[in-house]
């Protein structure tokens, strides 16, 4: 009972780990949010290939999992601010909560890109609309395509649909991270 | 052998091996929808560029991620799957497994730009290798924490 007890004041006294996860989610959701206006304006601007991929993406074999790193940032910055050794579990949290606010702050800077260009969409839809045209898909399956892809896009800009694809994957991801960063960057006890 | 946090080590497992299973995509489970529509793909859309041409097919389909991706996430859950044996070997200290790490992340950083600048072409078996390595030896970080043999 003692040793609970022990266990739940030690908890209490330590620091709380909110500013970390705000400022890792903050930084994390705004490089997320950034590549994805990069990728977009790029497909926008590109010129039809008929590829579903255009030549551009492949900028994005540097930027793969950026996303998942937010909570190694946050275990980062808090064992530094309060030089205090991290519990694995306490790692996992931290990175749950990271990854919800990176997917939280995607989506709410995607919401406030909607006012700055409320047309991208639109722009994006007729981009992928003039690529699949380039294809050489049979008539019918390209317009199948075409339709199924124009209401996923639509459907996408969502604030329901953002948070459906984001949050489990950013939040599993950043928990796994969030451990590897408790153990690499917590101080060591004794 | 002692088993210490039984709950965290269940948990990280079922949840690493849940995006294993979603990375694989909608070929695993022969989906009817176009595979950049499944929700698979949807749910990677953020966190992989999803190249077709860089990724394993399975069922006439792309997996949601690219080959390296693959092989991070179920290189992680052999990894920690194999934390048990490992933790066998007293000599694994965090100093060594932290250089390998860094070692190896650098190495697939290279093999990445080195493709990229065209200095050479890699594979999807080569990085998946890469990947896998990566993976697993993140997941080395972990030895000792959750087995102590007496």
């Amino acid at each position: 009972m003692d040793e609970l007890a022990e266990q739940q004041a030690e908890q209490q006294n330590e620091p709380p780990y909110w500013t970390s996860v705000g400022i890792a989610g903050l930084i994390f959701g705004i490089i997320v949010f950034a590549l994805s206006l990069v990728t977009s304006y790029a497909m926008i601007n590109s010129e039809p290939t008929g590829s579903l991929f255009s030549p551009v993406q492949l900028l994005g074999v540097f930027v793969c999992l950026v996303g998942a790193f937010g909570a190694m940032l946050a275990t980062w910055h808090y064992a530094n601010e309060y030089n205090i050794s991290i519990k694995l579990g306490k790692g996992a949290l931290i990175g749950l909560f990271t990854g919800i606010c990176i997917a939280l702050v995607t989506v709410v800077f995607n919401q406030i890109w909607q006012f700055v260009d409320p047309d991208m969409t639109q722009k994006l839809i007729d981009s992928t609309i003039a690529n699949f045209e380039a294809s050489e898909l049979p008539d019918a399956q390209k317009q199948q395509m075409i339709d199924s892809t124009v209401q996923s896009m639509r459907d996408q800009n969502s604030i329901g649909t953002q948070l459906l694809y984001n949050l489990p994957m950013y939040g599993i991801l950043n928990v796994l991270t969030g451990m590897i960063g408790a153990k690499l960057f917590g101080k060591k006890e004794g | 052998m002692q088993i210490r946090q039984p709950i965290l080590y269940g948990s990280v497992f079922l949840l690493a091996s849940i995006v294993v299973v979603v990375a694989i995509g909608g070929g695993l489970f022969y989906q009817s929808a176009p595979w950049i529509l499944q929700w698979q793909h949807q749910t990677f859309y953020s966190l992989c560029h999803q190249i077709a041409d860089r990724s394993f097919w399975i069922n006439g389909q792309p997996m949601a991620v690219c080959s390296r991706c693959i092989g991070i996430y179920s290189g992680f859950v052999l990894g920690w799957l194999l934390l048990p044996v490992l933790s066998l070997i007293n000599s694994m200290r965090l100093t060594y497994i932290k250089k390998i790490v860094v070692f190896v992340l650098l190495f697939n950083l290279i093999d990445a730009a080195g493709n990229f600048f065209g200095l050479w072409h890699n594979t999807l078996i080569s990085r998946t290798i890469l990947g896998g390595m990566l993976g697993s030896s993140a997941a080395l970080i972990f030895v000792g924490d959750f087995f102590h043999h007496n």
